[in-house]
């Protein structure tokens, strides 16, 4: 308190006041008939002026510097990301003509009809091709009290506080999902996520992800499937573990539909190839 | 008459020279300049109290200027330059305002 009490009270520089005790005895020294001070004084202010005049300059030289080098960046995000849109939509354009190519050139032969038919067949199962076909959809959402914030918005559970009461759980996704594939369905996504056989359904502080993507509730199990699809899923143990969830508030819902349409998955790689034994005379 | 040219003087040769500071003092321009300001309203008050000496005057601004400068400098190299330049601002700028309090009763006499 000693030093800001002495901060407040002694804001003038003692210099003046000892200088004006010693005054008296000092005659003012002069140069060229001018008073030395004077001259001291207007120098000493010039370098004054010039100091603010300079830091003035300088902030208003590097705000339009950062504001354009901002600008300038934010322009390379957009222009980036719209080339690589550009590159996917080209991707997938080609990723259809490779396909047709080579549909085209096996059904040259008729051991190659039969290759062709056993593409499409594994491609629709191991999630590579896009899946058109009569299904059903499972929608599961949180309980609406659910880690509900004090401002009533909607719940991130990418954000939200560790309360489970009445949340979607990784393990209750699990659970949905491997029962929509037992009770026979061909292929299976969640919220626009196609699952393969190396698709993990996971948690990461509150949210669930699949293929480490997190996703956002209402969850949206979409599947293709024989028409008795939705039956045996309601009656065998996924419609009893949708029951189970209601009860802690959880609401879901399974309805038929005739079309569902599954995107292809975009963690499908090349693993591994071999080269196919030559057959004599081909 | 000589001090207002002189600040007048100044300013304008700021203004259309546009002295480039060199990149490594760009961090002490704003404490400068507030140890700037700090001499220029203790010589004001100083002034207005009649014991204004513009030897006192020259030696406080430059002294204040170069301290605050040095000091910034010591917490950069020590790691707690931000912090230190805001311990700097603060004393100068109690110091400011008290000095134009001063000035303030000084002219009006409230």
């Amino acid at each position: 308190m000693l030093l800001l009490t002495n901060l407040m009270e002694h804001t003038l520089d003692e210099g003046y006041a000892e200088a004006a005790a010693r005054r008296p005895a000092a005659r003012p020294a002069r140069l060229l008939g001018v008073d030395l001070g004077a001259v001291l004084l207007g120098a000493g202010l010039i370098v004054v002026g010039l100091l603010l005049a300079t830091a003035a300059v300088q902030v208003r030289q590097r705000a339009p510097g950062a504001a354009r080098a901002n600008s300038q960046l934010t322009g390379e995000i957009t222009r980036r990301t719209a080339a690589t849109d550009r590159l996917v939509r080209e991707l997938d354009a080609l990723r259809v003509s490779v396909a047709r190519s080579r549909r085209d050139g096996l059904r040259l032969t008729a051991s190659g009809t039969a290759v062709a038919e056993e593409l499409t067949r594994l491609e629709a199962v191991t999630g590579a091709a896009a899946v058109v076909g009569p299904g059903l959809v499972v929608r599961l959402n949180d309980a609406p009290d659910a880690g509900a914030r004090s401002d009533g918005g909607a719940v991130d559970p990418r954000g939200a506080d560790q309360k489970t009461d009445g949340r979607v759980s990784d393990r209750d996704l699990q659970t949905v999902v491997n029962e929509v594939w037992a009770a026979g369905a061909e292929a299976v996504a969640v919220n626009g996520q196609r699952l393969t056989s190396l698709s993990a359904i996971r948690s990461a502080g509150g949210a669930v992800l699949v293929d480490f993507r997190p996703l956002r509730p209402p969850y949206v199990v979409l599947a293709v499937g024989a028409p008795d699809l939705r039956r045996t899923l309601a009656d065998g143990f996924g419609g009893s573990y949708l029951q189970v969830l209601h009860n802690y508030g959880i609401a879901s819902s399974i309805t038929t539909r005739a079309r569902v349409a599954l995107p292809a998955s975009g963690g499908v790689t090349l693993r591994s190839a071999a080269v196919p034994r030559q057959r004599a005379g081909s | 008459m000589i001090a207002a040219i002189g600040l007048i003087l100044g300013v304008a040769a700021g203004l259309y020279l546009e002295p480039t500071v060199p990149l490594g003092l760009q961090p002490y321009l704003p404490i400068a300049v507030v140890a700037a300001l700090d001499a220029v309203f203790g010589g004001l008050r100083a002034l207005l109290d009649g014991i204004f000496n513009d030897k006192v005057f020259v030696v406080s601004f430059t002294a204040n200027v170069l301290v605050a400068a040095l000091i910034v400098y010591l917490g950069d190299q020590l790691g707690v330059g931000s912090q230190l330049s805001t311990g700097v601002v603060v004393v100068l700028g109690i110091r400011i305002f008290s000095n134009a309090a001063a000035i303030r009763r000084h002219l009006f006499r409230a």
